[in-house]
């Protein structure tokens, strides 16, 4: 079955619903277990299908430990980890997981790499004993890195024949620049052609190991049996004494930069605006989070009313916050016919001024309230989500209480509070604007706006 | 890329006998109004939200050239205005409610997906009663919502070069039946609907007896019945819509369409035509697609990605439609890929299947995989909303869910040798290759 949907999924919000009659919907709190090694695990039982899910976040191993010449080498390592264990080929690992329906993944964030497995109850201590032996022995073999490798390079090359993807990628290093959240997990073309498989290899010996690793179980399974399952798989691994991973201060925009790319075949333009955002955990978290529901987070926001609804100028018109614990990220995005841009961009320049002069109606407030709250309980139903919240608070410490006091502050936000994140937020003077279209129809329309800095999408890199 | 969804949404087989009590055909209660309406209920207090599914029995299906992308079209306009819901209105009282909702139009169906607190149920139903056959179609809203069609396709299509291939590939493997045209229809055909046609069309295949309704979450049967009663019992029911009638032929030959553009990397699909849900050798079929397509372990992946590297990534497989559509094998080549040899690679991988078969570790593979999505799909109230919905659509009734895994595990090694043979001829086949202009490195 081939569908079209109305809104695209990424659209769609990061948080979801809870009306005010459901003050009442909590996460449910975990169970904290420990590891003979010291690894926390949370742990919580549910009955409804005979499904679990785990994940283990391993502190340091991230992409913020990359050297800018070995960008992508934390994905890379992560990806190579599955890829054969001292007994099992990669073949061996892939079809044994397969044949159990079950999903594995090994994956590289920032400040951490992630174990994830999802399965039937039945499977779990075979899929553990894989992620074990996968995460404890992995061989980086020299072979498996080759073909890991030329993936990689295609898929930076195909990145380019969709200008929708593409202007995500020269946003990110237009704004990140070669700071570390800017990396892209591919890894760049210079990047890989330095890399070895014993990079990786070193990479894992440096950076993966037990202390301050934090994980969670969610599912069908008892505690008691959970526990003995863990510590078999993991209990014994210590792995590398991991340096604290520190990160830089995110670069801020002074003033205006404007990239055009030139996509000669385009028949849109597609762009991307971003600004400074706020910290994970910051208490501007409810009103901004109101704030940008009303802005660009939603269907009917002024974005997608002003772009979509009343003008038909595009599919689609958003902006959301990326967050992360040394900063964060304002983006608004979206795309039109190349002779519309003009007439876009003016819109979002109009509301980016509007919105901190004039803020929100008290309607407004109350609808954007209510549906946070009512979107939410939705975000926490599958033993994933729950898996996935534990970590992502623990990991952060920022306690299991965390969405009881977020929802209750999304309760408390007034128009003057909403108004007050985005005159904070919403920027106006200083920001990256990334354009990716057929210059020659649209180079004339963006020339009002500053001066552009202009390349051919079939420059190397991005 | 849409189609990657092959097996992906209706993976629900379940036997009775594999699912506890959780879930069960029992706990699901169904109704019947006068006018025609179906009704699934499924009381769930996991969480205090409510999934309202409305679905109706038309799609790209039941189109003709001329109004192509009509279906999903109306959907669209399904937000802009109604009797007692002004244009815009639907989206903003529902989101004031604390509620969300997206909709999706594919081949065979169009669905209405409403997830909201359980507080705004009757607020709920009454837009969604009010739009099954009040919708305005508000001239001014028409032409601007034709234009956000327009860039909807230059997204998803006329921007993607595995899409353009897929539309090309589509257009040529089927010749008469209206599956002939993406579910977004030609872009000509957008610019130009007339809307006493569009409302036509809407008339014709928007009636409670053309639909179905599933709510699943936090609500009590009999309270949600009676609203249910109170606001979609006065819809008249509609004349049945026509059936589709249109069989498409037997293809004499192997076709072939050649795109060159400019191109990072080339592009390579090949379809065979292939048979509808309703078809005993779906199921032999559908088993074939996974051992040959799902995950890295696949016997496609194998060969062309992980042995002879002449490619990153290969996916596709059987799709779930009421009329016999394709078998599909999406392929991203490398960039100096030899396409002749892929062809070839996998013409000999299917050659294998028809001379040996599969092996019991492939057909318990399968098995195992299905349940395991199965259960995957039951984590939400919405997910169950939803496979309940698309058996429906499809498969002609729900309770297909709670068998259909019995039609999968008796499925006999020669009936899987049997239904390759027949599908993967030559004659059946067409290949579609999107090469960077320049010609191939």
């Amino acid at each position: 079955m081939k569908t079209r949907t109305r809104i695209l999924p990424l659209l769609v919000l990061v948080l979801l619903t809870v009306s005010l009659a459901q003050a009442a919907f909590k996460l449910p709190a975990p169970e904290k277990l420990t590891l003979k090694n010291g690894i926390v695990v949370y742990f919580l039982k549910t009955t409804e299908v005979p499904l679990i899910s785990f994940r283990l976040n391993l502190k340091g191993a991230g992409s913020a430990q990359e050297p800018a010449e070995f960008e992508g080498i934390a994905a890379l390592t992560a990806d190579q980890i599955m890829k054969g264990t001292a007994k099992m080929g990669a073949d061996a690992v892939s079809e044994a997981l397969d044949f159990m329906g079950a999903r594995l993944g090994f994956s590289a964030s920032d400040e951490y790499a992630a174990i994830s497995a999802d399965c039937l109850s039945e499977h779990f201590p075979k899929v553990l004993e894989i992620a074990s032996a996968c995460l404890t022995e992995p061989a980086f073999l020299d072979d498996e890195f080759k073909k890991a490798r030329e993936i990689r390079l295609n898929g930076l090359k195909s990145v380019k024949d969709n200008p929708g993807s593409a202007v995500r990628n020269y946003f990110t290093k237009a704004y990140f620049g070669t700071h570390p959240l800017g990396h892209f997990a591919s890894g760049t073309e210079e990047s890989l052609a330095k890399m070895t498989a014993a990079d990786v290899r070193a990479y894992y010996k440096k950076y993966y190991g037990s202390k301050g690793a934090i994980g969670a179980l969610v599912g069908n399974i008892e505690k008691k049996q959970a526990l003995a399952l863990l510590n078999a798989a993991f209990g014994g691994w210590k792995g590398a004494n991991a340096p604290a991973s520190t990160l830089p201060p995110l670069p801020e925009p002074k003033g205006i930069k404007l990239l055009l790319i030139d996509k000669p075949d385009a028949t849109q333009a597609y762009w991307i605006l971003g600004a400074p955002g706020y910290a994970l955990g910051d208490k501007i978290t409810p009103q901004a989070t109101v704030m940008n529901t009303l802005f660009g987070g939603r269907f009917t926001s002024w974005l997608s009313t002003e772009m979509r609804i009343k003008r038909g100028l595009t599919y689609g018109a958003g902006s959301n916050f990326q967050t992360y614990r040394i900063g964060g990220l304002f983006q608004a995005n979206s795309y039109t016919r190349n002779e519309k841009i003009g007439e876009m961009l003016d819109i979002l320049f109009d509301l980016l001024k509007k919105v901190g002069n004039e803020g929100f109606t008290a309607e407004e407030i109350e609808s954007s309230r209510n549906y946070v709250l009512g979107q939410f309980p939705p975000t926490l139903e599958t033993n994933a989500a729950k898996a996935g919240t534990y970590v992502r608070l623990a990991f952060n410490n920022l306690g299991f209480d965390y969405y009881d006091k977020y929802l209750a502050g999304i309760r408390a936000v007034t128009q003057a509070a909403a108004k007050e994140a985005a005159v904070k937020l919403i920027p106006t003077e200083n920001y990256v604007l990334v354009v990716v279209g057929k210059a020659d129809e649209i180079r004339d329309q963006l020339k009002k706006y500053g001066t552009w800095t202009e390349k051919k999408i079939s420059d190397p890199g991005f | 890329m849409k189609k990657s969804l092959a097996l992906g949404v209706l993976l629900l087989f379940a036997g009775a006998s594999l699912l506890p009590g959780e879930f069960r055909k029992e706990d699901i209660k169904v109704h019947k109004l006068d006018n025609g309406l179906k009704i699934l209920l499924l009381e769930d207090h996991t969480i205090p939200n409510a999934a309202l599914y409305t679905y109706f029995r038309v799609g790209s299906r039941n189109e003709r050239p001329g109004l192509t992308g009509v279906s999903h079209f109306i959907e669209h306009m399904m937000f802009n205005g109604s009797v007692k819901v002004a244009p815009g209105e639907f989206d903003r009282k529902m989101e004031l409610a604390g509620g969300s909702n997206n909709a999706s139009t594919g081949n065979d169906r169009t669905g209405y997906t409403d997830w909201f607190p359980a507080d705004a149920l009757e607020q709920m139903l009454e837009m969604e009663a009010d739009r099954m056959q009040g919708a305005t179609f508000d001239p001014k809203t028409l032409e601007s919502e034709r234009q956000v069609i327009a860039s909807e396709r230059r997204m998803g299509v006329d921007n993607d070069n595995d899409s353009i291939l897929w539309e090309n590939v589509l257009a040529t493997a089927i010749m008469a039946h209206p599956y002939h045209w993406d579910v977004i229809g030609w872009m000509s055909d957008i610019q130009s609907w007339r809307r006493d046609e569009i409302i036509g069309y809407y008339k014709t295949f928007y009636s409670p007896n053309n639909a179905v309704l599933i709510l699943v979450g936090d609500f009590v049967e009999a309270k949600a019945l009676n609203l249910i009663e109170k606001y979609f019992g006065p819809i008249p029911a509609g004349t049945p819509p026509p059936a589709v009638l249109t069989v498409e032929p037997p293809q004499m030959g192997t076709k072939r369409v050649l795109i060159k553009r400019e191109a990072q990397v080339p592009s390579f699909q090949i379809v065979w035509h292939a048979p509808s849900v309703r078809d005993p050798e779906f199921y032999p079929m559908s088993i074939l697609s996974q051992v040959l397509l799902r995950g890295q372990s696949s016997r496609l992946y194998r060969r062309l990605v992980r042995e002879e590297q002449l490619a990153t990534r290969v996916y596709g497989g059987q799709d779930e439609t009421i009329d016999p559509y394709l078998f599909s094998i999406y392929v991203q080549p490398r960039p100096d890929a030899d396409l002749a040899r892929i062809e070839a690679v996998i013409e000999e991988e299917l050659a294998k299947v028809k001379k040996e078969g599969l092996t019991d570790s492939e057909i318990q593979k399968v098995l195992n995989a299905t349940r395991s999505d199965f259960y995957m799909g039951l984590q939400t109230i919405g997910g169950k909303a939803s496979q309940l919905a698309e058996t429906e659509m499809i498969y002609g009734n729900f309770e297909k869910l709670f068998t259909i895994m019995d039609d999968y595990a008796t499925v006999k090694k020669p009936q899987i040798i049997e239904a390759a043979k027949k599908y993967f001829t030559e004659n059946n086949k067409t290949v579609g290759t999107l090469i960077p202009e320049g010609g191939q490195k």
